[in-house]
């Protein structure tokens, strides 16, 4: 795709969410099964925004959904009510979810980025 | 009518597919999206979308991105208001000439525009008044974080007494911003509004139903969202739900609605209602007032928002 110089675009310039028209809604399709064009967000990465992660604990979740409603970005994957993960492509690891996650110890927590996810779930703190 | 979305509890919430994209350039924790995905995610009609030069306009629509998975219109500082009525206008017109798309059919588009406080409490404001008047089948929701954030944090018409902006610093002169905030809220239902109300994204279930309220409603709608800023608030990131649950139980943010222009109801009741100072306190635009000759300010801050409590007590009682 052949992007416009910003002075070559023309007033009233159309950016495309999706290659194709959709049958249906945008609200009744996930994202997985969307047509995203090359021009929208969603393909673009701020994961090297970052300086922590936050990293899931599957084992402790009650699925309550907080961290899903409270994400600014999108970036808490959940599906049929139950939450999968962290999308790190749009996690600016601004550590909302991990605040607002109620579980003793959390389900979610901050590590450094440059942690494995596996050493972190090993080195998760007990219970208060 | 197209049917109202069922959102009985967060689980069921949660299932909701955003047509709000992440990697937009807003800050870390930054309030507006949480505001913006639960406006989408309360229906799943068609939507037609615009907003005014701001936070959210700026950083949702970086060339060659867009951050919007419905019809979205990117306009100036002053009139998304306008823009959208424009729209609504035109839909209205093809409905009448039997002439709207098949993808319409069975659905009912909503109409919403969003804007800063800059955009809505000062720059935007005749266009908004106007739209108001002529009775445009629409939702405004003013993304109200008291401040132009989005050009380095001057003071606007809703930034509140002693807060420290770009251009009410805070110093050994001065202790900040002198004005009162305007009450756009009731300015809005002064206009005949059917539907008017103040929310919070923390409170997300008092949120959506005031959302899904307005969207059922036919006329023009007037939300104002309180939006934590963590940039010109001066809080950490990953405080903005605690900074906003600080401000509707301190009731600094009263949550309640008016209907008709007239008929007040409070929709929360903070079970602990903890004192303005812890409200002030969190908050770095506030630092100051916390020297002892400034400190009178916090206690007239404790009574302004009692008095205004008491105010919207008195007038829901007496259901005018
Ligand atoms: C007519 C006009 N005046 C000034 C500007 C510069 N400007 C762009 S965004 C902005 C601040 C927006 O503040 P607000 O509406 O509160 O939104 P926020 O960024 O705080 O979300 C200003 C002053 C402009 N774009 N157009
Ligand atoms: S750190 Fe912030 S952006 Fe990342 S998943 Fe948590 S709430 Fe979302
Ligand atoms: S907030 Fe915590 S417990 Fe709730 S769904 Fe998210 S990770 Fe699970
Ligand atoms: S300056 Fe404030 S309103 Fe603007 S993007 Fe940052 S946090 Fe959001
Ligand atoms: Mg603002």
């Amino acid at each position: 795709m052949k992007y416009l110089g910003w002075d070559e675009l023309l007033p009233g310039a159309i950016l495309f969410s999706f290659d194709e028209e959709m049958e249906k809604d945008a609200s009744e399709v996930l994202p997985e099964n969307r047509p995203y064009a090359e021009t929208n967000s969603y393909k673009a990465y701020v994961g090297d925004w970052r300086v922590l992660k936050p990293v899931y604990n599957r084992d402790l979740c009650i699925d309550c959904q907080f961290c899903w409603i409270y994400c600014p970005d999108v970036s808490i994957i959940s599906r049929d009510k139950k939450m999968i993960g962290v999308d790190y492509d749009h996690c600016k690891g601004c550590g909302i979810c991990v605040e607002v996650c109620p579980t003793n110890p959390k389900s979610l927590l901050m590590f450094e980025e440059q942690v494995d996810n596996d050493k972190a779930l090993a080195e998760w703190p007990e219970k208060e | 009518m197209s049917e109202m979305k069922k959102i009985k509890n967060l689980k069921e919430f949660s299932t909701s597919a955003d047509r709000f994209e992440g990697a937009n350039l807003l800050c870390p924790g930054c309030a507006h999206s949480i505001i913006v995905r639960e406006i989408l995610n309360a229906t799943n009609d068609p939507m037609i979308l615009s907003a005014s030069t701001g936070c959210l306009e700026v950083c949702t629509a970086v060339y060659p991105y867009t951050s919007w998975d419905a019809s979205w219109i990117h306009i100036g500082f002053e009139n998304s208001s306008t823009a959208i009525a424009g729209a609504e206008a035109m839909y209205k017109a093809l409905k009448r000439k039997e002439r709207l798309p098949k993808s319409c059919e069975g659905k009912s588009p909503k109409f919403v525009a969003f804007g800063g406080d800059g955009a809505t409490f000062d720059i935007g404001f005749q266009w908004i008044s106007g739209c108001f008047e002529r009775g445009h089948d629409m939702m405004y929701v003013c993304l109200d974080n008291e401040v132009y954030a989005n050009t380095g944090g001057q003071r606007s018409s809703a930034t509140p007494i002693g807060a420290s902006t770009t251009t009410s610093p805070a110093g050994r002169v001065s202790y900040g911003e002198k004005m009162n905030k305007k009450d756009i809220v009731q300015i809005m239902a002064a206009h005949g509004s059917p539907y008017v109300a103040q929310v919070a994204p923390n409170k997300w279930k008092d949120m959506v139903k005031k959302i899904q309220k307005g969207f059922a409603t036919e006329g023009p709608v007037f939300i104002n969202a309180m939006s934590a800023c963590t940039t010109e608030w001066k809080f950490a990131p990953d405080d903005t739900i605690a900074v906003s649950d600080l401000a509707v139980d301190s009731l600094v943010f009263p949550l309640y609605e008016i209907e008709n222009g007239t008929k007040l109801t409070i929709t929360y009741r903070p079970k602990n209602k903890i004192p303005v100072r812890d409200y002030l306190g969190a908050q770095g635009r506030f630092k100051h007032l916390f020297k002892p000759e400034y400190e009178y300010l916090i206690d007239e801050w404790q009574k302004r928002v009692d008095d205004y409590w008491e105010y919207l007590q008195r007038r829901e009682e007496a259901g005018v």
